[in-house]
């Protein structure tokens, strides 16, 4: 089944919400085409430059670990849903991986800080709702949060 | 714009690196590389002027991590200079503003 075939049957984000959908590559180099996507989107729905970047930032972090851990395959893609309500907006981030290492949601040790494992910190701190899934036979799902005007 | 563009500048014997763009998983090999060769160039300590930095995530912390490391064995240390309010708050919330000297 492709990979769009099975991201349809997950769960949709609810339907009085505006979706777009970005299906993209696992190359670095389209990342910024997300962040482009979030900022947008972002703007548009009447966030603040500050939370914006945010945003932008979570997103990429996300497409950052999908690239890194969940395209295992070369040519594989991944999935980017943005769920578009009146006082929020959800981001769901689905690839092939198997998911995630719960240590990484920790406080970096800045007595010996790692190079990498930052990116879902990161994700955690910036937005107000943050969900892991894990389906063996979907992949990995990272779905965030983002309440206007909290 | 995806890409960052790097320059190099003597400023009376500091030397500083100015990074302009975006740091991101697409170009922070090409940050390292340019930072690591200016850890090799120069004997002192390294400044990076980030005034046209506009846009950083953890893959651009990742390589400033593993440089200051490699600075701190030498007894070398990094400023990171004229960071964005966007950058400066990527170090504040994961307290690496703690390790990281950072300069108005």
């Amino acid at each position: 089944m492709s990979l769009a075939g099975s991201m349809e049957k997950q769960e949709k984000i609810n339907s009085c919400e505006d979706r777009v959908v970005l299906v993209l590559p696992n190359k670095p180099e389209y990342v910024s085409l997300a962040r482009l996507a979030a900022s947008g989107i972002a703007g548009r729905m009447g966030f603040d430059v500050e939370t914006v970047e945010d945003i932008k930032l979570a997103v990429a972090e996300a497409c950052t670990n999908a690239i890194k851990h969940g395209c295992c395959e070369e040519n594989s893609e991944y999935r980017i849903e943005f769920g578009v309500g009146a006082k929020c907006l959800t981001i769901s981030i689905a690839d092939r991986g198997c998911g995630m290492d719960k240590k990484d949601l920790c406080q970096p040790d800045l007595q010996n800080p790692r190079e990498g494992g930052l990116g879902l910190f990161i994700i955690n701190t910036l937005m107000d709702g943050v969900e892991f899934k894990t389906a063996p036979n979907t992949g990995f799902t990272i779905t965030m949060k983002k309440y206007l005007g909290v | 714009m995806s890409g960052a563009e790097y320059c190099y500048q003597n400023d009376g014997g500091r030397c500083v690196v100015k990074v302009k763009g975006e740091i991101d998983i697409y170009t922070a090999a090409e940050f390292k590389k340019q930072i690591n060769a200016a850890i090799e160039e120069v004997t002192g300590d390294l400044h990076i002027d980030c005034s046209e930095l506009q846009y950083m995530d953890s893959t651009g912390l990742g390589v400033l991590i593993g440089a200051l490391k490699r600075m701190k064995e030498q007894g070398r240390n990094i400023y990171l200079e004229n960071l964005r309010p966007n950058v400066r708050k990527l170090f504040a919330i994961t307290g690496l503003d703690k390790i990281f000297i950072l300069e108005v």
